[in-house]
């Protein structure tokens, strides 16, 4: 494959993704690109964070951002479901183009893009509710029409993808606090993916977790990529190495007055970054010579 | 350009440094186990199995600390195929080093028995071909260098030649029994001679590996991938 191809997906059919729309998932199991940067470029205010990002990303694969501090590596996610629309001076050029559309077009609803693409944070942060109520949540507020039976059979699916239901099955109305942080973790994929979404966006999901609890979430990971794309920024070289399908080096360059705009350096299948990269930077990193 | 891993390259190059140390030991020794072979000295003979003895030991010892390594350090990129291609150099020089002590064994069971000056003259010449192959495969490794790696399949081909020649040797010593069981320990040594040419081609073949990423086979006729 030549970089070009792999820097540039086929476009995926379009869906309405507009405010109201009807709500549907891609679980396709063909191994097709599902969510695209093109020339992207992030900014807070006019500071450049990251410059001319062009990858894809596909369907049913995981994929690793890795990269130094500052390197850009969570902006790169936080862009792909606008999650960076939540700070006011934080603007994005270049296109993420998610099933054929340009999800920063003007009237591409924010709301039902982080639906369709979940996120974990690197922190567990369950709502101050029950372990029911924190899954429950997502499908409350999309207008859950069904029945109590069917919000249950929800929540239990949830749940059980998040490999927690068996561990939480009979203690459904107690706090999500009264976890464990790994269980919390999980707590949290599990809303992330009730509300079914194609994308699970995870930003560093296991660094506040010990080895085991880790260990659970990589295992978790693999699981559900059968039925998700997940794209992880990590700052655990070996992490990426275990878990990913490709793997995204990024690097950071430092101007004039010491501001640090990050840039994508190389993207290839993950036995390559690890074993043979292209690229003298990621060699550099990956060996740690660098600094 | 700083190194952050400095401990660890520094544990890196010195694990290089003592496995090369073996094909150094082991070129000296394949002069030695032929000389004691072609002389019938015992003498020289148990030299030569103390010092595999000795290199086992080295061998064990290398073992264990690129095993260290790879658990303790996880190495990756460069210093991933660096640890890949010392594992295979460790184990292909110990068994260099394995077959020098057959050769060895052999002039024990060669002693007494009478010989051929012109069977004698293949092995020694044998033995001449090899030991540039194993220097040869060494200075590439040092130099990580790709070309002169690439000469080695060449440097084996006379090596392949004679072995498959020493058969037809052996069969004219027919009819004098004890000269045919003396030419049947030298069919073993050419044997154990021309593995020890292949040895040198395997190291020749992780150097390419170490520089490019991808394991190519040597063939007669230039590279050929098998990856």
């Amino acid at each position: 494959m030549t970089s070009d191809e792999q820097t540039r997906g086929v476009a995926p059919p379009a869906l309405d993704l507009t405010d109201g729309a009807k709500v549907a998932t891609v679980n396709s199991t063909d191994l097709e690109t599902i969510i695209a940067t093109e020339d992207m470029n992030v900014y807070y205010g006019d500071f450049r964070a990251v410059r001319d990002v062009t990858m894809n990303f596909t369907d049913n694969e995981i994929t690793a951002l890795i990269g130094p501090s500052g390197c850009g590596k969570s902006t790169v996610l936080r862009a792909l479901n606008r999650m960076n629309d939540l700070i006011p001076t934080a603007r994005v050029t270049g296109a993420v183009i998610y099933h054929g559309r340009n999800i920063y077009e003007a009237n591409v609803d924010p709301v039902e893009i982080r639906r369709r693409i979940g996120m974990v944070f690197q922190k567990p942060n369950p709502f101050p509710k029950s372990i029911f109520d924190n899954v429950a949540w997502g499908a409350k507020i999309n207008g859950f029409k069904g029945s109590k039976s069917d919000l249950s059979d929800l929540v239990e699916r949830a749940l059980s993808k998040a490999a927690l239901w068996d561990e939480v099955k009979d203690k459904l109305n107690e706090s999500g606090y009264s976890l464990s942080g790994g269980q919390q973790q999980r707590l949290c994929i599990a809303r992330a993916v009730a509300p079914s979404p194609d994308i699970l966006l995870m930003d560093e999901p296991c660094s506040a977790l010990d080895p085991i609890a880790t260990l659970r979430i990589e295992e978790l990971m693999l699981e559900l990529k059968q039925d998700y794309t997940i794209i992880i920024v990590t700052h655990n070289m070996q992490q990426a190495a275990r878990v990913s399908d490709k793997t995204a080096f990024l690097s950071v360059d430092v101007n004039d007055i010491g501001q640090r705009t990050g840039r994508l350096v190389e993207y290839a299948p993950t036995d390559r970054i690890f074993t043979s990269p292209e690229n003298d930077e990621t060699e550099q990193y990956i060996t740690g010579r660098f600094g | 350009m700083a190194d952050q891993r400095s401990h660890f390259h520094s544990e890196l190059d010195a694990l290089e440094s003592s496995i090369l140390g073996i094909a150094e030991r082991a070129d000296h020794i394949v002069g030695t186990a032929v000389d004691a072979l072609v002389n019938a000295d015992v003498q020289m003979a148990a030299a030569v199995s103390r010092e595999g003895a000795a290199l086992a030991e080295v061998y064990v010892e290398a073992h264990t600390r690129w095993l260290n390594l790879m658990a303790l350090q996880q190495p990756m990129g460069s210093d991933l195929r660096m640890m890949s291609a010392l594992l295979h150099l460790n184990v292909t020089l110990e068994r260099t080093a394995a077959q020098c002590v057959n050769i060895a064994e052999l002039a024990r069971l060669a002693r007494g028995l009478p010989t051929s000056d012109r069977i004698i003259r293949r092995i020694e010449e044998m033995a001449d071909l090899v030991r540039p192959m194993i220097r040869t495969a060494v200075h590439a490794f040092q130099r990580r260098d790709p070309d002169e790696a690439r000469l080695l399949p060449a440097m084996d081909e006379p090596v392949d030649e004679i072995n498959r020649a020493m058969y037809r040797e052996v069969v004219d010593c027919a009819p004098d029994e004890r000269l045919i069981e003396w030419a049947t320990h030298m069919m073993m040594a050419a044997r154990a001679l021309e593995r020890i040419g292949d040895q040198a081609v395997d190291i020749g073949e992780q150097v390419v590996f170490l520089i490019s990423g991808e394991y190519h086979g040597f063939s007669d006729e230039g590279i050929t991938g098998r990856s």
